[in-house]
């Protein structure tokens, strides 16, 4: 049962994180490799807001005892403003490859000198020590507190995929598409491309920062080994399954990929000389589910509904090509 | 200078070693159909770049109704109301002809990322009255049986009417129809024709560049001949056939369109 808890609470995060990573690779069509980058920023801010002095040897910036909202709260404001520096760079003229490889090098750069540089986050060691926040406060056993969070956590997906669908749905979400069908016809019918694109990854990067200091409140520690690059192609994988560019399909996604093929998989028969079978087997097994996903259903189990316009009626014989209009070129 | 919609001034653009535009001045007055004609590699889709703010001039001045727009962003000249259209139909794809429309009539406010958020409720109000229009205008072109369909799956001809749509939906004060009849079949040329006389009957001004010349001599007022980057001519149709220059330039090298 606490297991099972602790799955669903993990998916819930991931799912805040897909539905903002949706926004910019979804929606205006950008393949961000430095999301996950805003997540760990998060969940680092977080726990140096929130986790009191360091002992030493431990180092690591501020170390105060923000109450954990209000440390979210400002760990997002700062990972909004690295997003708004790299998304400045990034998404000004690159576009495709070229804005998937800047990312990556500022994704690769903030690695290494959170590795590194040892005063800022204690370096590979990382930090701990935020575990079960206000759990004293609200009177709480170590369970019922795992629980309750749990239920936080959903409210605030709930929350958050209210929030995303109603943009998705807006002209603000039909613009961005437009954006990403087609930038130089958006130009010429008056959008700002750089400041379409710019203001959904400053959101995107909102939900990553705030799915990052839940996250830390989650695992209670946090060090380099939890942000490698291969946990960002999972949640690229469970958008691709679920339905790029669809939040109802994101949030699916998610939890397919994360409770049906991580979880799961733990129950598959494993050698007992060759423990690294099933973890192996499960990247297998992810890989082959994306193969099966683009050659039967690349639209992913809900496919995209593109913003506002759709009235729902179902389209009639086309006049044009009866009248004989419509069969040129 | 009233009347005058756009003013070209010698305008030049080179890329690299090769000069594109030169020295091109011509302007257009309001409520006009202005043709843009000359051979290939003239420089008529550099003057459509440069006056859309696709590219930026090396020297000359742009004039849009008395505002200097030299080197303005697109979308920046785009809110001005100078709508211009590229060679070949550029639909967004994914999204559906009513949308397309929808996204062309530019309400930019409702487009705001917090208000979306906090008005939810009012930005759906106005959308359903943008939505009415948007299908009067699908009505106009003979495409509101397909409004739900992916633009991307339209044919050629379809997307050429969406094109018109969406321009009439974004109703400005200037448009640019950079080859409108580019593949385009007899029947639908004469329903293109008609579209683009309907635009100034609305109060908008046009500019088509276009290698058609029975087309250019049906529906434009005046036209401009430009060849090697520099304009050569400008003057009603009838009177460019004496000019020894725009025959030579032009209209000498392919008789067939006579």
């Amino acid at each position: 049962m606490m297991y099972w808890i602790s799955v669903v609470t993990e998916s819930g995060i991931f799912a805040i994180l897909a539905l903002g990573l949706d926004m910019v690779w979804g929606w205006a069509g950008d393949f961000d490799l430095a999301f996950y980058g805003y997540l760990a920023l998060g969940s680092y801010m977080t726990m140096v807001l929130t986790i009191g002095k360091p002992i030493p040897p431990t180092e690591y910036i501020l170390g105060l005892t923000l109450p954990y909202p209000l440390a979210i709260a400002v760990a997002d404001v700062l990972v909004v403003a690295l997003a708004a520096i790299i998304g400045a760079v990034a998404l000004r003229n690159l576009r495709e490859i070229y804005f998937a490889v800047t990312t990556l090098g500022a994704v690769s750069a903030l690695y290494l000198v959170v590795e590194v540089y040892t005063p800022l986050f204690d370096g590979y060691n990382g930090l701990f020590g935020l575990i079960n926040p206000g759990q004293s406060a609200l009177n709480l056993t170590y369970n019922g507190y795992r629980q309750v969070f749990m239920v936080i956590v959903l409210v605030i997906l709930a929350v958050t995929y209210l929030v995303v669908q109603r943009l998705s749905k807006s002209p603000f979400g039909r613009m961005l598409r437009a954006v990403r069908e087609d930038e130089r016809a958006a130009a010429a019918y008056g959008r700002g491309i750089f400041f379409a694109k710019y203001r959904a990854y400053l959101f995107g990067a909102a939900l990553a920062g705030l799915a990052g200091g839940l996250f830390a409140a989650y695992i209670s520690a946090f060090n380099p080994s939890a942000w490698t690059p291969q946990e960002l192609l999972v949640i690229y994988a469970a958008i691709l399954v679920g339905g790029r560019g669809n939040p109802r399909g994101v949030i699916v996604g998610v939890f397919v990929v994360y409770i049906g093929f991580i979880e799961l998989t733990r129950y598959l028969p494993s050698p007992a000389s060759r423990p690294e079978f099933a973890p192996a087997l499960r990247q297998v097994l992810i890989g082959l589910l994306i193969i099966l996903m683009l050659r039967f259903r690349p639209a992913g189990i809900f496919p995209e509904h593109t913003g506002a316009g759709r009235v729902g009626r179902a389209p009639a014989p086309d006049p044009l090509e009866q009248s004989g209009v419509g069969a040129s070129s | 200078m009233t009347g005058e919609i756009l003013c070209i001034e010698n305008l030049s653009k080179s890329f690299g070693g090769v000069t594109a535009v030169r020295d091109c001045t011509f302007s257009v007055r309001q409520g006009m159909v202005l043709g843009l004609i000359g051979p290939n590699g003239a420089g008529k889709s550099t003057v459509v770049d440069l006056v859309s703010g696709f590219g930026r001039p090396d020297a000359g001045q742009i004039t849009f109704e008395g505002r200097q727009i030299t080197g303005k962003r697109p979308d920046t000249i785009a809110r001005l109301g100078l709508i211009r259209t590229f060679q070949t139909p550029r639909e967004w794809r994914q999204l559906t002809v009513l949308q397309n429309v929808l996204v062309a009539r530019c309400a930019y406010s409702s487009e705001a990322l917090l208000r979306t958020i906090v008005r939810g409720r009012r930005i759906r109000r106005d959308e359903l009255a943008d939505q009415a229009m948007a299908m009067d205008i699908l009505d106009r072109y003979q495409l509101s049986a397909l409004r739900d369909v992916k633009a991307g799956d339209l044919s050629g001809g379809q997307k050429r009417l969406l094109e018109f749509a969406r321009i009439a939906a974004a109703d400005p004060r200037l448009v640019i129809l950079d080859e409108p009849m580019g593949g385009v079949n007899p029947v639908l040329g004469t329903r293109i024709g008609e579209a683009v006389r309907q635009f100034v009957d609305d109060g908008h001004t046009v500019i088509v560049v276009e290698h058609n010349l029975p087309f250019i001599e049906r529906i434009c007022d005046e036209v401009v001949v430009m060849d090697s980057g520099e304009v050569i001519a400008q003057g009603p149709f009838d009177g460019l056939r004496d000019n020894p220059r725009v025959v030579d330039a032009y209209l000498g090298m392919d008789q067939s369109h006579e």
